[in-house]
């Protein structure tokens, strides 16, 4: 009891800090937090994929690029659109893709599954790349509205941080929720037992391809986010680079832990924007971190506390 | 019809090319089921050291010879100190950490060498061209042709014939079994780590007069060369080969038709293999 007690308070802690952020960072710092919310709900669809279906993603930049695009492409040619439906509008596209997608990744697993990701991503990658008329190609999108939510400006970095918060911290709880239905039992055993549950009776390719589709969704919500933080979309948001950004946060967290990818993607946001201020080479010193992590603690930083336990 | 002949001849040479570097990973994953993204930076460090020789040495020969064994050294170090060590904790972290030595091994290459392209000549004996059907034709592209060839029937005969290759491919079909029967495992691991490694930086040596050196040229290679090993079947040879050659004539022939969509090409053939058969072309376990 004492333990939950505790947890109880951290979190009353934490919430109360995040509300008073905006008033006592400076805006660097502020952005910085703004874009961990965002990146994390990114990292957690990665996570979720990997820990509750045992699915390791090679290829996550696709519906977080996709949702990004898609939104963009919405605020730009749809007149009127507001900020809600626009993200809603990317994470329905990332999702619709995401369907169609999984409904042959479902037929894969282990490496073959992760490897299959990647061609998606390299496909879809090539496509925005080479379809300048609509991506813009290597410029990318810029100068999309930004339009106000309820009467309230959005330019204001502080409510936007709010916004991201409030939308990021929903699909969480959503996410959260999941795990503990019972089609999230029933991806928990076809992680620990593909044939069986079949056996059982339980169909699934179909839950596969419902819980794709959803972690697709939220990838894209999180993308439309990053979209209007960013308020420019790029290539670099779908490549392969992102991907690979993505499996680093939710690996540093700790796959293994619900807040894994959150910490993750601080610590990964803090050191890239840090190390590269210092220093040019600071792929180098990411390369060699993740290395000494993976060999040191291979269950992530949380997996250590676990351990100890 | 020249042009297609030349053009038949070049996407034979890129295949080939391709298939010495797949032909490591394929390798690789065959015995350890792991997938070393760190693969490509091996090809990319064999250039690059290859330039450094030809500085010192001036001669192509022996850059030929050196190089590859240097970076097949740096590759058993990986095995033994680093992946070995991830090994019990499972595919997905040994995965990641590929990633990081990627990440490292790229950025320690641009570090060293700087990020301008380079460029090492070839061999003075092959600088000369051939007529092939009116086409001028370079020797040293031939050279890569054959050469590769040769490595391939190389393979082929140490899979096939040898003592090692027997070992190798019973502990391809079941590990614990050849550990049981008295084989000592890790010591082949690291011996097949050494001679994928060897076989990247090869490439990478034979690649540089001909691609030349710059710091894309890894992830340039890196999504040519996972199609191959992918749409193979991964632990495949064959496979590697078969997929090594439709990958070179694909990106050889649509670059003279749809330059636009080239690269669109290849991911195409491998999404379209996978969902039809999953395992890949050759591969046996899905």
């Amino acid at each position: 009891m004492k333990n939950r007690n505790f947890y109880l308070w951290l979190g009353i802690a934490l919430g109360a800090l995040g509300i008073l952020f905006p008033h006592f960072l400076p805006k660097f710092q502020l952005r910085m937090v703004t874009e961990i919310v965002i990146v994390a709900l990114l990292a957690m669809t990665w996570k979720m994929m990997l820990n509750e279906a045992g699915l390791f993603s090679f290829g996550h930049a696709v519906y977080f690029g996709l949702g990004a695009y898609a939104s963009v492409l919405g605020w730009l040619h749809i007149k009127g659109l507001s900020l809600m439906s626009g993200i809603f509008l990317g994470g329905v596209v990332a999702g619709l893709i995401g369907f169609i997608l999984s409904v042959f990744l479902v037929r894969m697993s282990g490496t073959y599954y992760a490897l299959l990701t990647l061609a998606f991503n390299q496909l879809i990658w090539a496509i925005v790349w080479k379809w300048r008329d609509v991506t813009g190609g290597d410029d990318g999108l810029g100068r999309f509205p930004k339009p106000d939510l309820l009467g309230i400006s959005m330019r204001d970095p502080a409510n936007y941080y709010y916004l991201s918060v409030a939308i990021v911290a929903i699909c969480l709880l959503f996410c959260w929720y999941f795990t503990k239905t019972p089609l999230g039992s029933v991806m928990k055993s076809i992680k620990s037992n593909e044939e069986r549950t079949r056996f059982i009776g339980f169909n699934v390719g179909a839950s596969k391809i419902i819980f794709l589709t959803m972690l697709a969704f939220f990838a894209g919500v999180s993308g439309a986010l990053y979209a209007q933080f960013q308020e420019f979309i790029g290539t670099s948001s779908i490549d392969l680079v992102m991907s690979t950004h993505v499996i680093f946060m939710a690996f540093i967290g700790g796959v293994g832990h619900f807040w894994g990818p959150l910490l993750g993607s601080g610590i990964y946001v803090y050191l890239s924007e840090y190390l590269s201020q210092y220093t040019d080479r600071w792929e180098l010193i990411f390369g060699i971190v993740v290395v000494i992590l993976v060999l040191l603690a291979p269950q992530g930083i949380l997996g250590i506390s676990k351990k100890r336990k | 019809m020249e042009t297609f002949v030349i053009q038949f001849i070049h996407g034979l040479v890129y295949g080939m090319l391709l298939f010495l570097v797949a032909s490591g990973l394929t390798l690789v994953f065959g015995m350890m089921s792991v997938l070393n993204i760190a693969h490509v930076s091996f090809y990319m460090l064999g250039a690059y050291l290859s330039y450094t020789m030809f500085k010192v040495m001036g001669n192509f020969w022996l850059a030929l010879v050196i190089c590859p064994i240097i970076v097949a050294f740096l590759g058993i170090l990986m095995e033994r100190f680093i992946l070995r060590r991830v090994h019990a904790a499972g595919h997905v972290q040994e995965f990641v950490i590929t990633f990081g030595i990627l990440f490292a091994l790229n950025e320690a290459i641009k570090w060293i060498w700087g990020s301008e392209n380079l460029s090492v000549p070839g061999p003075s004996a092959l600088s000369g061209s051939l007529m092939i059907m009116g086409n001028i034709y370079p020797d040293y592209r031939l050279f890569i042709l054959f050469f590769s060839l040769f490595i391939l029937v190389f393979l082929a005969f140490i899979l096939m014939k040898t003592r090692l290759g027997i070992t190798v491919r019973a502990m391809v079909s079941d590990r614990d079994m050849a550990s049981a029967l008295g084989t000592n495992t890790p010591f082949v691991f690291m011996l097949v780590m050494g001679i994928g490694c060897w076989l990247a930086g090869l490439a990478g040596v034979i690649a540089a007069p001909f691609l030349g050196i710059s710091s894309g040229m890894g992830l340039d290679f890196l999504t040519d060369c996972f199609i191959v090993t992918v749409t193979g079947g991964l632990g495949s040879l064959w496979g590697a080969v078969v997929a090594s050659f439709l990958i070179g004539q694909l990106s050889s022939f649509g670059i003279l038709f749809m330059p636009r969509f080239a690269i669109v090409f290849g991911f195409l053939l491998m999404a379209v293999v996978l969902v039809i058969k999953p395992s890949g072309l050759f591969g046996e376990k899905a």
